[in-house]
């Protein structure tokens, strides 16, 4: 049995991006979490807005961090699932 | 995912690669009027019950290249395109424009598409509207970010308006772009794909075509590689290529099609786009309503449209044009968050072709377009302001004002690309001619953004669906129901 930790949808998202992006963006991920490589991105105002970017997306994600701002995606996923069946969607 | 288990060889009387808003279209027409049609999809077809509402986990799923997809060029500028049954109609954000008559009026013009009437489209138009259900947002689905700069355009005097879609029992659920969760976006995989298949059309996903097959210059059917393994052979007198702006000049040019006029793959046209942020007093909780759904058109005519944008927070996260606490105290806000979006009507043109197998998108932004972004960032920081905004936050580097701002400042995206194989009556100007078909080869069609021979200045997806309506109806040797015949057109007085 695998013993790999299970992927995270930034790592799912990550991987469907094509090279050279992807290499990209793991150099920036692992940057945004180290004090030195912030230091290096903030003298990089595009990499830096990038980076910051990804990593809010990521903590975002997370459904109790999104609940905080109002956002409840389990509950506008259930509702469309909901409508569909009473409705006969597709 | 749709597979055929057995024949490695079908005969089918059309084969349609591509199952977006050109080849679903298409699909549905032709086996509607009884022939035998085969399409060929090389994404998956998607389960809404899997729409989870949440966009890092969506873009993986539902984009080419998980929506990173990327021009070469000054700035670099990212091009998200679908992927699966329904293309880029299933991530749009479903806004419906019919072509504009003025566009038209070029079309016929600079490039001899003198059968591209408005009056010879209205029909096609209009039963592509009744198929997707086409109508107005109202104000209160259009929720609380429209009202923030429907507010602002009012007291600027600027003209405006809700947005035609097609969206039927729509109740703002704000992820359009990321798989509509209640299946109300009517998006061709939902739509045209059902009725193609209901009227015997065989749809296979997962379906690569490698090449178009020609014998002395009439086609002859394609080939395809299956995601499984083995290899499939469609025999068909009739192709009509719908891959996309994108991927459908690499496919005509692997299978040496297209080149005569030296123009296939060239005269890439996108609409090169950004978005603004103001911080409101009020809650406008942004993600509640329908994102795309206001617009305001003042500009129209110098190529800047403003159309509406919104997400949830890890959308917006990604989006916001700020770094450090700047971005975590916006974020701490984003209920108070109105977003809105900036769309130029591009002069640049761009090129792309294959590298290694994938597309590679060359596009410089030139000097007229980004005089347009420039005027355009102007204009959504006055929007904002007149609306009551707090802050406005522009997509510029910090201290760099729209005036000042350099190509390389600009954070953009584009939508809607167009033109890489375009119509122009002339085989030495185009790569088809106005009923979309291939200048010099028997039987191969195109229909999809590529053969759009010039911006649009509005979001496309109306005009590729009514091309592939008329194209259908041409090959079925029929007028197009509710078509008016020339003696019938009223002459102007």
């Amino acid at each position: 049995m695998s013993t790999a930790p299970p992927q995270t949808p930034l790592d799912a998202w990550v991987a469907a991006v094509p090279q050279p992006q992807r290499t990209g963006l793991r150099i920036l991920r692992a940057l945004a979490k180290r004090p030195g490589g912030v230091r290096l991105l903030h003298r990089l105002a595009p990499a830096d807005q990038l980076a910051y970017g990804i990593t809010a997306m990521e903590h975002f994600e997370d459904p109790a961090n999104a609940a905080a701002l109002g956002w409840d995606a389990a509950a506008v996923a259930a509702r469309g699932r909901a409508l569909r069946r009473e409705e006969g969607r597709p | 995912m749709s597979r055929l288990r057995k024949p490695r060889r079908i005969e089918a009387d059309v084969c349609i690669v591509g199952a977006g808003a050109g080849g679903a279209v298409a699909a549905a027409e032709l086996a509607e009027g009884g022939k035998r049609v085969v399409v060929l999809e090389q994404g998956p077809r998607h389960d809404a019950d899997r729409f989870s509402a949440r966009p890092m986990e969506m873009m993986a799923r539902l984009y080419r290249d998980g929506g990173q997809g990327m021009t070469l060029g000054s700035p670099p500028i990212l091009l998200p395109l679908g992927r699966g049954l329904g293309g880029t109609t299933l991530v749009n954000s479903g806004t419906c424009f019919r072509t504009p008559p003025q566009v038209l009026e070029r079309w016929q013009r600079e490039f001899g598409l003198e059968q591209l009437t408005p009056e010879a489209l209205a029909p096609c138009f209009q039963r592509v509207e009744e198929a997707l259900s086409v109508g107005e947002v109202t104000p209160e689905l259009a929720g609380r970010n429209a009202a923030v700069a429907r507010r602002g355009a009012e007291a600027l005097g600027w003209s405006h308006g809700y947005l035609k879609r097609n969206a039927k029992g729509c109740v703002g659920s704000g992820v359009c772009a990321f798989g509509c969760p209640t299946s109300a976006k009517q998006h061709t995989g939902i739509t045209y794909v059902p009725r193609a298949e209901a009227a015997g059309a065989q749809i296979v996903t997962g379906a690569d075509v490698r090449g178009i097959l020609v014998e002395r210059d009439c086609a002859q059917g394609v080939e395809a590689r299956l995601a499984g393994g083995g290899r499939l052979e469609v025999r068909a007198a009739d192709v009509i290529v719908a891959a996309g702006t994108i991927h459908t000049p690499l496919l005509l040019a692997r299978s040496g099609l297209g080149r005569a006029s030296g123009q296939l793959g060239r005269n890439l046209a996108l609409h090169p786009a950004t978005g603004v942020f103001a911080l409101m007093d009020e809650v406008v909780d942004m993600a509640k309503g329908v994102p795309q759904s206001f617009y305001v058109d003042e500009f129209a005519a110098e190529g800047i449209i403003f159309e509406g944008v919104a997400g949830p927070p890890s959308y917006v996260a990604m989006s916001l044009p700020l770094s450090g606490k700047r971005h975590a105290e916006a974020m701490g806000r984003y209920p108070n968050l109105a977003m809105f979006g900036l769309m130029v009507s591009d002069s640049s043109r761009g090129s792309v072709r294959s590298l290694g197998g994938r597309p590679l998108i060359r596009y410089d932004l030139g000097d007229e377009d980004l005089g347009r972004f420039r005027t355009g960032l102007m204009r959504m920081e006055e929007l904002f302001r007149a609306a009551g905004a707090r802050e406005v936050y522009l997509p510029l580097p910090t201290g760099v004002r729209p005036a000042d701002a350099g190509v390389r400042d600009l954070k953009l995206m584009a939508f809607h690309p167009l033109g890489t194989a375009r119509a122009d009556a002339r085989p030495d100007h185009g790569v088809v001619d106005g009923d979309l078909a291939l200048h010099g080869v028997h039987g191969v069609h195109v229909a999809d953004g590529s053969v759009v021979p010039s911006s649009l200045g509005v979001n496309p997806q109306l005009t590729i669906m009514a091309l592939a309506t008329r194209l259908a109806y041409s090959l079925l040797g029929r007028e197009v129901p509710g078509a008016t015949t020339e003696e019938e057109i009223p002459c102007p007085s």
